[in-house]
């Protein structure tokens, strides 16, 4: 009952947020919500099926130039996001066929070398994605849905509520997902892929779904990002931004349904301090991962769900 | 009595090291078949080589007439062939219910429903906590499978081994590292497991007072192949299974 309340009241703060918070709150908090998605797929590979993938990255920007292209040929919000939610979800069913049939070590250095290529793509393919210069000039197209529904977009107050709509679906979705029969099968394969297989299940074919729904919560991630920067560079396909939802998830709490929402928030505060006094922010940012992790092995949330405790 | 598993002349090799050789064996349904031998006999191998978990490099392996030499170990299951391992292998975070589950859903085919919820899988659950009754888990339900004591381990892997509901069951050593007592016990279960639910078990053994008080069928292996196999009878009077393996107590 508690956490039924608290989570309500998060929710109504949020949807009441852009009444008291400036620009740059609201911004933040598009940035925690999209990381937060970026996480919770990242988490479902890492922390549910037992996969640590180093080139999420490159889905996030297939979701985030697929968003981007519609965008600049068809002004449509919801056009966009779907497509680059799709674009994302295409690329890592396609590429997870490859990546899946290996685990550990092999696995993660396979898709952080098919994140590379995806980042190669973005960085040589001028003429799709303008190379080094990226796309620019995104419009923040409006929120259309014909016959029904016509919302402006030009407001960062608008476009805050829907991140937010699109991030609680998602969330409630993978909510969901987690804790269904599917969701034990994937935790089923992290622990043991070997008695998973005993049991009748086709490990591949699992971890090809998780693969897959991984990658469209980057792509939905990647896709909000456009109408908010406008633009879109190759970096958001590089390697090291494969690393933001590691350590978002690393200081939340792998195993853990939350983990990776509250890592994302204490990712982007730590920052947000740390950056106020040095520019070598990172430093001190992987500081305090290592000494959390050393000090919470299963993230900030495991004091609330107990150590290495699942939500 | 039919045969549930037939094989014709099945090989696995390791470099120059035969694990299994030229095996031709049959398994009869409802005869409880305890599969002996010294250490390196090729017991595991061969339980491996039957439940899917390793593919042979010669001869053929038959299901009640079906043809699954090459066949996946998901499969397997699915056609009524499950086991247990040597080494412990349980789902050590999941909880004890969920690890009973895991199975039972997967033999409902209900374990692809991304949206439903665990909750309301009524006859899932309903499975899930007789087979836990069965293995007398119930009162460990919720504790996580990795924090059960050793004893309680190798029930909960008997549990989800026989949660698939399999025709042909393997137990690899089900009882290892537990006291006589204990072994006894295990034991007896799957013996009654094996007439509640009509399913044929082959296990591998060492204690051989259990294994001569409990089978109906023995087979001997040594080096690979297959030494004699019999009735409990036939092996204890089989001089050549005595000088290689049994020695004079039994």
């Amino acid at each position: 009952m508690k956490k039924t309340l608290a989570i309500l009241s998060l929710i109504v703060l949020l949807f009441l947020l852009p009444l008291f918070a400036g620009k740059y709150i609201l911004y933040m908090t598009i940035h925690i919500m999209l990381l937060s998605l970026f996480s919770l797929g990242f988490n479902l590979l890492f922390g549910y099926t037992g996969l640590l993938s180093f080139g999420q990255a490159g889905f996030y920007a297939a979701g985030a130039y697929g968003c981007a292209k519609i965008l600049l040929a068809f002004p449509s919000l919801l056009v966009g996001i779907i497509g680059g939610v799709a674009v994302a979800g295409v690329a890592s069913f396609l590429l997870g066929i490859l990546c899946i049939r290996h685990t550990r070590i092999y696995f993660s250095m396979l898709t952080l070398s098919f994140g590379m290529m995806i980042f190669s793509l973005a960085w040589k393919w001028r003429d799709m994605t303008g190379g080094d210069d990226g796309l620019v000039g995104i419009p923040r197209a409006p929120l259309e849905i014909p016959g029904l529904i016509r919302l402006n977009m030009t407001s960062m107050e608008n476009y805050y509520y829907v991140v937010l709509v699109f991030s609680l679906l998602a969330i409630f979705l993978f909510h969901r997902i987690v804790h269904s029969p599917m969701g034990l099968t994937f935790q089923g394969i992290r622990d043991s892929e070997t008695r998973t297989a005993c049991v009748g299940i086709s490990v591949r074919n699992y971890r090809l779904i998780s693969f897959t729904i991984a990658g469209m919560y980057a792509g939905l991630a990647g896709a909000l990002l456009p109408p908010l920067e406008s633009t879109v560079t190759p970096p958001v396909a590089h390697w090291s931004y494969s690393a933001e939802p590691v350590l978002a998830t690393l200081l939340g709490g792998i195993y853990t349904f939350p983990g990776p929402i509250v890592g994302a928030f204490l990712f982007y505060v730590l920052k947000d301090i740390i950056v106020r006094f040095t520019q070598y922010w990172l430093i001190c940012l992987g500081a305090i991962v290592l000494v959390l992790v050393l000090g919470f092995r299963g993230g900030v949330v495991s004091i609330f769900y107990g150590k290495g405790g699942q939500g | 009595m039919n045969d549930i598993i037939r094989t014709e002349g099945l090989g696995k090799y390791f470099g120059e090291m035969a694990a299994v050789h030229e095996v031709t064996l049959s398994l009869k349904e409802g005869l409880f078949t305890s599969i002996i031998g010294p250490n390196g006999a090729g017991k595991t191998t061969l339980i491996n080589l039957l439940s899917g978990y390793l593919l042979p490099d010669r001869g053929r392996i038959f299901f009640r007439g079906t043809d699954v030499t090459r066949m996946r170990p998901d499969k397997r299951v699915k056609m009524g062939i499950s086991r247990s391992f040597q080494v412990m292998n349980i789902f050590p975070r999941l909880t004890v219910f969920q690890n009973i589950l895991l199975p039972v859903l997967s033999r409902l085919n209900k374990n692809s429903r991304p949206l439903a919820s665990l909750r309301s899988q009524k006859e899932v659950v309903a499975e899930a906590e007789k087979t836990l009754q069965e293995v007398w888990l119930q009162e460990e339900k919720d504790s996580p499978a990795g924090e059960l004591s050793h004893g309680d381990q190798r029930l909960l892997e008997l549990g989800i081994a026989v949660a698939s509901n399999p025709q042909l069951c393997f137990l690899d050593e089900p009882s290892s590292g537990m006291n006589p007592i204990e072994r006894i016990k295990v034991l007896e279960l799957v013996k009654k497991l094996s007439a509640e639910r009509k399913t044929t078990f082959a296990i591998v053994e060492h204690d051989m007072d259990v294994v001569f008080s409990l089978s109906d069928w023995i087979v001997v292996m040594n080096r690979g192949e297959i030494l004699a196999e019999g009735k409990p009878t036939e092996i204890r009077d089989n001089q050549e299974v005595r000088d290689i393996y049994l020695g004079e107590e039994i």
